[in-house]
């Protein structure tokens, strides 16, 4: 890449106009430096210049002591703003350096989203960089949910019948009509169908007797991914849309449709369509080209998982409503629980499956009815497309009253030896996706973990136990030209968020949440909790990216990224993600009293 | 040794001394039937290659081109993208005004010597030989001094590319007269403090 092409793709100068780039490039000057040049000297004379490394090495040292080594696409001569050296900068291999005089540099900081790279910290710096690098958003997804509505809002008096509901929705062609009571309500068609005529009830029927309510409803500025997400919650398919606080119209889930060919709600109306097991079988590929289409739309991977987690959720509900249909209602209430990704809402692609069945009754009949059910559910999740977990970490496996789920996870905090720590990092991140029986003893033991010091200095270990690929001197260190995100950044970062959140006693399994509930709780510091959950987002992306990649290539799907494949920026935040992990790591080895074996 | 000390002081220090890195896309090697298709000149002042000084321009050929086997393939330059460009005899005042102003850098000399001396006599210019630092001559320097000191004994490589390969310095598109004037002055500037020149009698 020649000099000026170079400068073009490395940071900042990537976001500059045509114009002021090409007042950079014409100014750049080159020079070369064998190895041992002293460049600058820490409290010295400030550097003439912004400097660029483009072959070669430079160590950073104070006093001494070599506190980073920076390589191609780095910056160094920051004292041509500040006036101060801060270290001595040594060439530690032969340096060719671009050079950007100090004039022309401060002329270019007048570009304010150029000069936020120099002033800013990782999180802003990561955020930044995404919205520079990210593809432009169709209007689809991000567009506001209220740019959807094309109908007038439509009502009827509190008084009104069924009959005069109906009657509006007929003359006004919608599918639902909102009752003006306090608070008001709304009826669909479905409202008509299965809460009036299936129950027989007469045409004089109060409409807000079969209305729901509170109405759930989000204002008009929410962008229609949230909308969508928020419906796939909560499983509506009428949403009041409401501006300045009053409701200015209904979004449906038809409507949403529309603008969405291979969307979050078409898959989930297909869930909703299922009529047995058979039907659960396209169920995988829908999901992928969902997920491909979102990510080729440039929403964020988190935001992704938590809609993959939802539509997960509503396919478990329909499996569990067949294995009651074919074994005839269970005998007490029970929870399907779900871990690991799943529990944390950070599943993308359909992955192993990690699941439990928790009931009321330690009886023998449960203990029956429940062992043909577990099998029911996992068989049709495999049919889904979530292969069998190879640890059996399957409902057919883990299944119980509720006594002995206690009694487990009291065990595991109480007498937290090798196997214990493992299952608390799966099991604790748990998540209630069907069922009716409350599982929050479940939490009170896991509450227990807060004041286990041994506990959690095991749970701490564990989260250390894997490191992020930087080497000496805050180099990235390669393996096979490149870095394993998984190992090496996504799940440490999940390992210690974990930490803090059972130190600070949080019910959240997300690790975005944790690490916020974290901050909140006042274990980190906010900049640290931001950090981090930048560089968590940012590795989880680039993780999708990569498995898209595979699958589009048929290669196996794989956590391991190709460093040449990526971008000089996203070099540098990988990096920086995985320096950002770094610190938290050495934040838990210090709180937890971690001894390294 | 106190007479050589003095005629080291005698020549200039090497940062002193302003290096005009030059080169030429050509029709071929030959100045007597083939044309220059291009210049790139850029300077080495003060040890820092300056763009802000580069000069480039594109040169149409005068007459009839000579398009031979290959040629294109060589330059990347078609007749069209020249048919616009200034004529040799309007940009010879601006080579000239630079390749004075100092020592010319080349890689290779001979060849770009035969085609700049044939252009200034062919357009009324005097050609005074300036003082020469070719990177060709560099490298061998480099690579005996390297089996003085007990390293390889191989022979060095001398096509740019290869040469700044060896040197670690990055990879540059060839076929662009500014590039690859650029490119030799970064291997100049390797070479200098390879060899531990200080003075430019050192140099040339």
């Amino acid at each position: 890449m020649d000099p000026r092409s170079f400068l073009r793709q490395t940071p900042p100068f990537d976001v500059l106009s045509d114009e002021d780039f090409e007042t950079a490039a014409g100014a750049m000057e080159i020079a070369f430096h064998p190895a041992g040049t002293r460049l600058l000297t820490a409290a010295g004379k400030p550097s003439e210049a912004l400097r660029l490394v483009r072959k070669g090495l430079v160590r950073l040292e104070k006093g001494g002591e070599v506190t980073q080594v920076l390589e191609e696409g780095d910056f160094f001569g920051f004292s041509v703003l500040t006036g101060t050296v801060e270290t001595d900068v040594i060439v530690e291999e032969d340096l060719l350096e671009y050079r950007i005089p100090s004039t022309v540099f401060r002329a270019l900081l007048s570009d304010e989203l150029f000069a936020r790279f120099f002033t800013k910290r990782l999180a802003e710096r990561l955020r930044s960089a995404s919205v520079v690098n990210m593809p432009l958003l169709p209007a689809d997804v991000l567009a506001p949910v209220g740019s959807l509505l094309d109908h007038r809002l439509v009502t009827v008096e509190c008084g009104a019948t069924v009959v005069d509901a109906a009657r509006r929705m007929r003359d006004e062609r919608v599918s639902s009509v909102i009752v003006l009571c306090d608070p008001p309500a709304i009826v669909t068609d479905r409202d008509l169908r299965n809460r009036v005529l299936a129950e027989a009830l007469g045409p004089d029927t109060l409409a807000c007797r079969v209305a729901s309510s509170p109405l759930r409803s989000l204002p008009d500025s929410t962008p229609v991914f949230g909308a969508m997400q928020f419906m796939l919650e909560h499983g509506i398919h009428h949403l009041p849309v409401l501006r300045g606080g009053q409701i200015s119209g209904i979004v449906t889930s038809t409507d949403l449709l529309r603008h969405q060919s291979h969307g979050p709600l078409l898959t989930f109306k297909k869930v909703e369509k299922m009529r047995g097991p058979s039907a659960a079988k396209g169920y995988g590929g829908d999901l992928a080209r969902m997920v491909s289409t979102l990510l080729g739309s440039g929403l964020p991977a988190s935001h992704i998982a938590r809609l993959v987690s939802h539509l997960n959720d509503a396919l478990l509900k329909k499996l569990v409503s067949w294995a009651e249909r074919d074994l005839g209602p269970p005998p007490c209430p029970f929870a399907f629980l779900v871990f690991g990704s799943e529990g944390r809402l950070e599943q993308t692609l359909l992955t192993d499956q990690d699941n439990a069945l928790v009931y009321r009754d330690s009886s023998a009949d449960a203990s029956t009815y429940f062992s043909a059910f577990a099998e029911s559910v996992v068989k049709g999740l495999v049919a889904a497309g979530f292969p069998p977990c190879p640890g059996g970490y399957m409902a057919t496996k883990w299944k119980g009253p509720l006594s002995e789920w206690i009694e487990r996870f009291s065990g595991w905090v109480q007498a937290p030896q090798a196997e214990a720590v493992l299952a608390a990092a799966i099991f604790f991140d748990f998540r209630k996706a069907g069922g009716s029986l409350d599982v929050s003893s479940l939490w009170d033991e896991i509450g227990q973990a807060r004041k286990n010091a041994p506990f959690l200095s095991h749970l701490s270990r564990a989260a250390v136990g894997f490191r992020p690929p930087i080497g000496a001197f805050r180099r990235l260190s390669l393996e096979n030209g490149g870095v394993d995100v998984k190992k090496g950044g996504i799940t440490p970062l999940q390992g210690v968020a974990r930490v803090f959140a059972l130190d600070a006693g949080l019910r959240a399994t997300s690790t975005v949440e944790r690490l916020r509930g974290a901050a909140s709780a006042g274990l980190i510091s906010r900049e640290m909790a931001d950090d981090l959950i930048e560089a968590f987002e940012f590795l989880l992306d680039l993780r999708l990216r990569n498995q898209f990649e595979a699958l589009t290539e048929k290669r196996e799907l794989g956590n391991h990224i190709k460093i040449e494949a990526l971008s000089q920026a996203e070099r540098r935040h990988l990096k920086e993600a995985f320096l950002a992990i770094r610190d938290a790591q050495r934040e838990i080895v210090h709180r937890y009293h971690v001894t390294t074996a | 040794m106190k007479g050589l000390s003095h005629f080291f002081r005698r020549s200039p220090a090497w940062e002193d001394t302003v290096f005009w890195s030059l080169d030429l896309e050509t029709e071929g090697l030959d100045p007597r039937r083939h044309h220059i298709l291009s210049v790139g000149m850029v300077p080495v002042r003060r040890g820092l290659i300056r763009l802000s000084e580069a000069y480039a321009s594109l040169v149409r050929p005068s007459g009839q081109p000579t398009v031979e086997n290959g040629a294109i393939g060589a330059h990347h330059l078609r007749p069209a993208d020249t048919a616009d460009a200034p004529d040799l005899a309007s940009i010879l005042p601006a080579v000239k005004e630079r390749i004075e102003e100092g020592v010319l850098l080349l890689h290779h000399a001979p060849i770009d010597l035969g085609f700049l001396r044939r252009a200034f006599s062919e357009n009324g210019h005097e050609w005074k030989k300036p003082l020469v630092v070719d990177t060709v001559r560099l490298l061998y320097r480099s690579a005996s001094q390297e089996r003085f000191l007990g390293g390889q004994n191989t022979d060095p490589e001398l096509n740019l590319f290869a040469a700044r390969q060896k040197f670690h310095l990055p990879l540059y598109p060839p076929h662009d007269a500014l590039t690859d004037a650029i490119a030799t002055a970064e291997l100049f500037l390797a070479l200098r403090s390879r060899l531990g020149a200080t003075r430019v009698s050192q140099l040339t």
